[in-house]
């Protein structure tokens, strides 16, 4: 269908756009900038922070261009004394109330607000402080930090958390002054059905909601000469750490990150790779298990831990179409503290396993009290009692924070050469590469099913359909007349229609991916910020372009773990694995 | 773990509130556009101390599929709904602009003082809610009642007070009290 188009003038220059869009998209259509904090395209258009004015002529005040609708024959200006000075006031007012630590504050090189501030030309804050007293800040979360203080109340995380997450744990309350974002009762994130993806601190202009650091930790454990520290390096991370340090989006940095860690002091060098490869292996098998004997289908990934919680919160019914497979993340924790540990002599109690995710929610995961498998694998045999308890994964940075880290190493990251993985946990297959991206987990299950059940080689190894930042993707494989449907959802919006056709007994598909954030892994909330549409393309394509150049392909052809299996574990969903490597789900009693 | 504390302190905060008749009021406001309001307005006048406890929102909440996040917004931006018990007479002191010129802001720490509050009782960002020990007053303010004319102005129980001085304040509050009802 042909759009309508009118005629309109901005800053003197005749244009034609389509009816119905708002002035600030003309503008942007134009090339204009237009400085905004609470818009978000497609996401939040709360008018609220009232940057985005424009003048339009006859129009009686300034309009919020973000709002207002394009008019036939509409003369727009954006760059009058008149815009400038009202911008400047407003952005003036809301830094009136906003705390001036930015020397020290998380998001100092990366937030909107101290930008704007910067390129408007303030100088100066002529107003005084609009909040009498301090509130605090809620840091019920193993995962998240909000500090209302640093609001400005854009309404970005809230549109975000039930927009795109369909959570809805934060919402305003209050009102005029006393107005914050906050959840029920002020009861705090870790108290509420919040699922710790994290997508609010993506999209906060101002360093409001940050991650719960665990920088300091993993330095004090690199310190200590008792420790035999390890750390995991997941998927998503290598193709996105670089933007921390001024590459690119989409650069690959897999070698600096290995070789830099290794500077730190980290006595080995690993990779969550080897255990998205196991975990494929476990997957994989637990699949072929549920057509063979009938199981509960549609099989429901289980990797992304903001989904789980998610699915224990919002649909208890169907946890057991979930995957009893842990994530990579755990899978490598359990294994490198029995395994590892027993075929180095490395005692488990002094072994610490420090984890580089894209993600906040794996900080909630690695401190769920099922994940101690390490330590109820060792208790007889070492006789531990249960104050020594200890974490499969103890300590999990970002990716920013893992930045940070390199960064306060004084590593110059730009110009190492690069470095490979330790073995044997350090290695790795192309499957394991692209859990990195949605539609990544099905693409490598599906690549190793096809060989497991035909034992013929799979000749094109690359399910196109399945990749891309498309909400829901669906294919149909075809496995020797064996015909599979098959979907992926990213973002937990997404998810819910193919969730509640689980629910109901009609789901068509016999296995489903499901990824938290939009765009899987590389769009997770641990990731270089901004992440936006534009990031997360690039970092998918480089995670693509790194499964391409590896050997291996097929997570079945990993050495290492097929000599995991051989040496340890005997056999996908051995007795051994389901005591390591699986897990279980509860409902949670919360009210949504 | 901590969502296993909240859950048996969901259990323990949902007991003595009136399902049925939460139900009831739930199922006349079912699919009616803005019926949360309603719904909360009547849930309020079920408890003798005209409060919305905790469980009563729980248990709205699920019944209605309306998330707990967006139905602590509602109540705690409109000034009608109230989280605390309230004493038996409600007093009402307007602080809009005309009223705050004619003395509201006198009137009004003359009943904090009166009822013995602290300062520390109350947090002056937030909505003002004072009730007494012995839950027989309310104190509370409000932006405006329009009637500014009247100013300055009080509600006590409902009926509407014009140009009041603490000496009034202090007689009417002598006589409702001695009436013991409203």
């Amino acid at each position: 269908m042909q759009e309508k188009k009118v005629p309109l003038r901005i800053d003197g220059k005749d244009y034609e756009c389509d009816a119905g869009i708002t002035i600030l998209d003309a503008c942007v259509k134009a090339g204009i900038h237009i400085p905004t904090l609470c818009y978000l395209e497609g996401l939040s258009q709360e008018a609220a922070c009232s940057i985005c004015l424009v003048e339009v002529k006859g129009a009686k005040t300034l309009l919020r261009s973000c709002v207002t609708p394009v008019g036939k024959g509409m003369e727009i200006f954006t760059n009058t004394p008149r815009v400038r000075n009202a911008r400047r006031l407003n952005l003036e007012l809301l830094l009136a109330g906003h705390p001036k630590d930015c020397l020290v504050c998380d998001r100092n090189e990366s937030c909107e607000l101290r930008k704007l501030a910067f390129d408007m030309g303030i100088r100066d804050i002529r107003f005084p402080k609009t909040q009498e007293s301090e509130l605090p800040s809620d840091n019920t979360s193993v995962s998240l930090s909000r500090d209302p203080n640093k609001c400005i109340l854009c309404g970005r995380c809230v549109s975000v958390c039930s927009a795109v997450q369909s959570v809805k744990a934060i919402d305003f309350s209050g009102r005029g002054k006393a107005s914050k974002v906050t959840t029920f009762f002020d009861q705090g994130l870790a108290n509420s059905v919040c699922v710790n993806c994290g997508q609010c601190l993506l999209v906060c202009p101002t360093g409001a909601i940050t991650e719960r650091s665990s920088i300091a930790r993993v330095w004090e454990a690199l310190a200590d000469p008792r420790k035999f520290v390890v750390v995991e390096v997941a998927p998503a991370v290598r193709a996105a750490m670089g933007e921390e340090f001024g590459m690119p989006a989409g650069t690959l940095v897999t070698a600096k990150i290995a070789q830099a860690l290794r500077k730190l002091g980290f006595d080995k060098v690993f990779d969550t790779q080897f255990s998205a490869d196991l975990t494929i292996m476990e997957e994989g098998h637990e699949l072929i298990q549920r057509i063979k004997n009938n199981g509960k289908l549609p099989l429901i990934t289980s990797c992304s831990p903001g989904w789980i919680k998610f699915a224990e919160h919002f649909y208890p019914e169907i946890l057991g179409n979930i995957s009893s497979c842990k994530s990579p993340q755990q899978m490598f924790g359990a294994v490198a503290k029995t395994y590892y540990a027993r075929k180095y002599n490395i005692d488990p109690r002094n072994m610490v396993v420090v984890s580089v995710m894209p993600c906040t929610a794996k900080k909630f995961e690695a401190l769920r009290p099922e994940m101690m498998s390490a330590f109820d694998y060792w208790k007889d045999e070492l006789g531990l009692a249960e104050p020594e308890a200890f974490y499969d994964v103890d300590y999990v940075l970002t990716t920013r924070e893992a930045a940070r880290l390199i960064k306060e190493g004084g590593i110059d990251f730009l110009n190492l050469e690069g470095e490979d993985f330790d073995e044997p946990l350090g290695i790795s297959t192309g499957a394991a590469v692209i859990f990195g991206s949605t539609g990544g987990v099905m693409e490598a299950a599906l690549r190793t099913a096809y060989e497991v059940l035909t034992g013929r080689q799979l000749e094109k190894l690359d399910f196109m359909n399945l990749r891309g930042l498309d909400g829901i993707k669906t294919a149909e494989v075809d496995i020797d007349g064996l015909k599979l449907k098959v979907a992926v959802a990213n973002s937990l919006g997404k998810a819910r229609p193919l969730l509640e056709e689980v629910k109901r007994g009609s789901s068509p598909y016999v296995f489903i991916e499901i990824m938290t954030c939009p765009g899987g892994c590389i769009g997770g909330a641990g990731q270089p910020i901004p992440t936006d549409e534009e990031t997360r393309t690039k970092r998918m394509e480089a995670i693509y372009r790194e499964d391409k150049n590896k050997t291996l392909r097929k997570s079945h052809e990993n050495p290492a773990v097929q000599a995991l299996y051989k040496e340890f574990l005997g056999a996908p969903l051995s007795e051994k694995s389901h005591h390591l490597l699986h897990t279980s789900y509860k409902k949670k009693e919360t009210v949504f | 773990m901590t969502d296993k504390k909240t859950a048996v302190k969901n259990k323990s905060s949902q007991s003595g509130i009136k399902k049925e008749s939460l139900d009831e009021i739930i199922s006349r406001y079912a699919g009616k556009p803005g019926g949360l309001l309603g719904i909360l307005e009547e849930a309020q006048e079920l408890n003798r101390h005209k409060y919305l406890k905790r469980g009563q929102l729980e248990y709205i909440a699920c019944k209605t599929g309306i998330p707990l996040s967006r139905i602590y917004n509602i109540i705690t931006f409109y000034a009608f709904f109230n989280l605390k018990p309230q004493g038996e007479h409600s007093i009402i002191v307007c602080r809009g602009t005309a009223c705050h010129t004619r003395g509201s802001k006198n009137l009004l720490d003359f009943l904090i003082n009166l009822f013995g509050f602290k300062e520390n009782d109350f947090s002056r960002d937030g909505k003002l809610s004072l009730t007494t020990k012995d839950n027989k007053f309310t104190i509370k303010t409000v932006a405006c009642f329009g009637q500014c004319a009247l100013a300055p102005v009080v509600e006590i129980d409902g009926n509407i007070y014009g140009r009041m001085t603490t000496e009034k304040i202090r007689k009417v509050i002598k006589k409702i009290s001695h009436r013991g009802k409203k």
